[in-house]
């Protein structure tokens, strides 16, 4: 292999490593304040629910599919958990069964239209993301559904339960809630794509969807999955979301699509794998979450985190495809 | 008078030589057949002529002058027209038939910024009317049945004034009907002084239409024959000598029982309907032209596509596979033809290839165990010495032989009953080939095999039995031992005693 194959062969393995090694020793030498464990919960609780609703992301790129509707699905869930205390002064339990049923019907219709209709995957997520956010606005009124709120001329009877908002706001050992939930899921979804006839499936869909076909697989049913999976990710962060918020905002799901996509598009480019994997997802959110940290605390204005944002996510698209390429070939010709 | 000149034309791809020292003339008002098995080099040459590649070696000369475009477009405008096989390329959906016919004007500057549905159907009304085109200008192309859109795309290519127009394949995608339909035209063009090169695998359209017919095999210009086209003579020259391997025939076979019992099956719409045994130890070959239905026929029995007809018994059960699934448990495995497009998974090891259709006999608790992967894979690279750095190399690393043995080989090691394989050679060096066919003659275990190739020697070389299609029928079957050169050429052909029209 030429010299420059094996550079970018190490740049696509570990440049985004090392990229973000350099993140966090420039901020710690800058920020003596960044390097603390309070802080570095801080950065974890942010991005627990975005790495959350990510990793359902990834396990439905895993088929080649796309869950655009996950920010609208974590949306609807803020929404529905919130109509299920307040409104209907129901249990906390009860909010999340009502929760995750709620990401089971979003699924539903991704599964309808793209394995049952063959809507292609991104237009027909896009179209259930819109019809998702409508119907949150609908089923509020386009009102925030809070404690105290009046539903038809009195006010609503219920109100967010202490253990619902453990959810969001509780420490176990100290760790965040949100965290635990984040981590305890990664690892799960790591076993699902990287160690079970089930992940292995997915992937081999995602390669070839003909040869999975051929080697019997059922690709109808494990694209299905990838939209379930996906749909009840996308829940869970909704329920920690709703915990964490105390009410219903209108919007509440909106910035969660492009992180969770940023992220595990980012993943793609941890390790070289080229492909979406949970380790790379966690790295990738991680990343999010360590670059607005760290910029909020070198007091960079708030409406600048975006446009970093997008060109973390350009700058590893380029890492995972562009040297991707070159770093293949250099493989084969050995 | 030529004026279409092929003289020496080489082209290499990498190590492979898709054509090598390929000559031919080509006059106006000709039709000039071409012809060969799939790999001949047709595809190449049309590539070739129409701009699409370059030559490696060798020069073309169009009505005299040194002919050497550097794109479609070039050999387009030097008097090259080529109509594609898949005639759907060249339509666009959406847009009028009117649209469609001027759809070079689009491309081209001094068309004007506006296009007005008026000034379209007045450029389009000519171009119609030269290629006795009858359709509906305003109708949706769509709207048209696969012959009205090919003749919209041969309006359009006669509309360039071409001095030779090449037809790749023009029927394959037609009703018989339609097919029938388009030859006379196809004469008329020649009459009208253009050259035409018209490339098909049937036999039958060959015979009636072409002045001359050159046949390719192994990227050479074989043989050239001169209308009226011996048929069998055709056949023998593109398949070119066979020599029936006597060593496969020693073989036991118990006749008694058979492991796949097929009654009444068709090979594809419009083929008769035939009966089929394969008995445990046997090797069945299944040959026939390209278009014969054994693709087809496979992928049936494999649950890939649906059952057209009969019934299927399987070791004495009724077998009917909803989907490759379901033919995987039942003891069925299939080897696809197209490698790449149907088996390889890309960047993916040998390992997880040999695992991927039997993941779960590789799982313990749910996990997959990777050291039972890599026993498999490792029992896969002895049992047909696959030439490979390790289990873990990335399929790609390994040449086309050693894939071909990876995707046969994960099949034998969950000893299945009945192993179908479609086109298991081609791509293939000689000594994989040869390293396959040991392995498969010389299980003990009664597996049953069923292999399908358009190259009869293949089969020669493997099958016990042979079965002939011809146009999605049964055309014949032979004992290995009977099989001769002349015989299966001549049911290959469908000429045997019976000379259809």
């Amino acid at each position: 292999m030429s010299a420059a194959g094996r550079a970018g062969d190490a740049a696509n393995r570990y440049g985004l490593l090392v990229v973000l090694a350099g993140l966090l020793l420039t901020f710690s030498l800058v920020r003596p304040a960044f390097a603390t464990y309070g802080n570095a919960l801080i950065v974890l609780q942010s991005v627990a629910v975005v790495g959350v609703v990510a990793l359902g992301v990834t396990v439905s790129m895993t088929t080649g599919g796309f869950d655009l509707s996950a920010g609208a699905c974590v949306g609807t869930v803020v929404m529905v958990t919130a109509l299920a205390m307040v409104r209907y002064n129901l249990t906390g339990a009860s909010a999340v069964v009502a929760g995750l049923l709620a990401g089971l019907l979003v699924a539903g219709v991704n599964v309808l239209l793209t394995v049952v209709a063959r809507v292609p995957d991104l237009v027909a997520t896009l179209g259930t993301m819109f019809l998702f956010q409508g119907l949150a606005l609908i089923v509020t009124s386009g009102q925030s559904v809070a404690a105290g709120m009046t539903v038809d001329g009195a006010p609503a009877p219920g109100r967010y339960t202490e253990g619902f908002a453990w959810l969001g706001g509780g420490t176990i050992a100290s760790v965040p809630v949100p965290v635990v939930v984040f981590a305890l899921l990664a690892v799960a979804v790591h076993v699902l794509l990287g160690h079970t006839r089930w992940g292995r499936a997915l992937y081999a869909i995602g390669g070839n969807a003909e040869a999975a076909r051929l080697a019997g697989i059922r690709v109808a049913r494990y694209r299905a999955l990838g939209y379930v999976i996906s749909g009840l990710c996308a829940a869970l962060g909704g329920i920690l979301l709703s915990a964490r918020l105390g009410r219903g905002d209108v919007g509440a799901g909106d910035p969660y699509l492009l992180q969770s996509v940023a992220a595990a598009l980012i993943g793609f480019a941890v390790l070289g794998t080229n492909r979406p994997n949970a380790l790379g997802t966690v790295v990738g959110a991680l990343f999010i979450g360590v670059v607005i940290n760290g910029m909020t605390m070198l007091n960079a204005p708030y409406y600048a985190q975006t446009f970093v944002q997008g060109a973390l996510l350009v700058g590893s698209l380029v890492m995972s495809f562009g040297l991707a390429r070159g770093g293949r070939e250099g493989r084969t010709s050995r | 008078m030529t004026v279409l000149s092929v003289s020496e034309v080489s082209k290499t791809y990498g190590a492979t030589r898709a054509l090598r020292g390929v000559s031919l003339d080509l006059a106006p008002g000709e039709v000039l057949g071409l012809i060969g098995a799939n790999g001949a080099g047709k595809s190449t040459l049309i590539k070739v002529l129409s701009g699409a590649t370059r030559a490696s070696s060798g020069s073309v000369r169009l009505a005299g002058r040194p002919f050497e475009p550097s794109g479609p477009l070039d050999a387009q405008a030097a008097g090259v027209q080529t109509v594609h096989q898949n005639i759907d390329d060249g339509v666009v959906p959406g847009m009028t038939v009117a649209e469609n016919l001027t759809l070079d004007g689009f491309g081209r500057g001094g068309s004007g910024w506006f296009v007005t549905r008026g000034r379209i159907r007045e450029r389009a009304r000519p171009v119609a009317a030269d290629a006795g085109l009858l359709a509906d200008l305003d109708a949706p192309v769509e709207s048209l049945s696969p012959s009205g859109r090919q003749r919209v795309v041969i309006a359009r290519a006669l509309s360039r004034a071409p001095k030779v127009l090449i037809l790749d394949e023009p029927t394959s995608t037609l009703s018989a009907a339609e097919a029938d339909a388009l030859l006379p035209r196809v004469r008329e063009l020649a009459g009208d002084g253009v050259a035409v090169l018209y490339v098909s695998h049937r036999l039958s359209e060959i015979e009636a239409l072409c002045d001359r017919v050159v046949v390719l095999r192994d990227g050479r210009a074989r043989r050239t024959f001169t209308a009226p086209v011996d048929r069998h003579a055709v056949v023998a020259a593109m398949l070119g000598d066979l020599v029936p391997d006597t060593s496969t025939t020693g073989k036991a076979v118990d006749t008694s029982e058979s492991v796949l019992t097929a009654s009444g099956v068709t090979a594809r719409p419009g083929g008769a309907p035939f009966d089929l045994r394969v008995r445990p130890g046997e090797i069945l070959g299944v040959t026939g032209l390209v278009g014969s239905g054994k693709t087809e026929l496979l992928e049936q029995f494999f649950g890939a596509r649906p059952l057209l007809s009969g019934t299927l018994t399987l070791g004495g059960a009724p077998y009917r596979p909803k989907d490759p699934g379901a033919a995987i448990k039942a003891g069925v495995a299939l080897v696809a033809e197209e490698r790449a497009a149907r088996a390889v998974v890309p960047g993916w090891s040998l390992r997880a290839h040999v695992s991927l259709p039997r993941l779960g006999a590789h799982t313990v608790a749910g996990v997959l165990s990777r050291r039972a992967e890599r026993s498999s894979a490792e029992e896969v690279v002895r049992l047909l010495a696959v030439r490979t750095s390790g289990v873990e190399a990335a399929i790609e690393t390994l040449s086309g032989g050693n894939q071909q043995k990876v995707v046969v080989g994960r099949w034998l090691t969950g000893s299945p009953r009945l192993l179908l394989l479609d086109e298991p050679f081609r791509g293939v060096d000689v000594g994989a080939r040869a390293d396959l066919g040991r392995v498969l003659r010389g299980r003990a275990d009664g597996l049953a095999v069923l292999v399908a190739s358009s190259d009869p020697e293949e089969v020669l070389e493997l099958a016990d039995r042979i079965l002939v299609l011809h146009e999605g029928s049964l055309a014949g079957e032979l004992r290995a031992a009977d099989a001769t050169a002349e015989r299966l050429t001549g049911l290959m052909a469908g000429t045997p005693a019976r000379e259809p029209s």
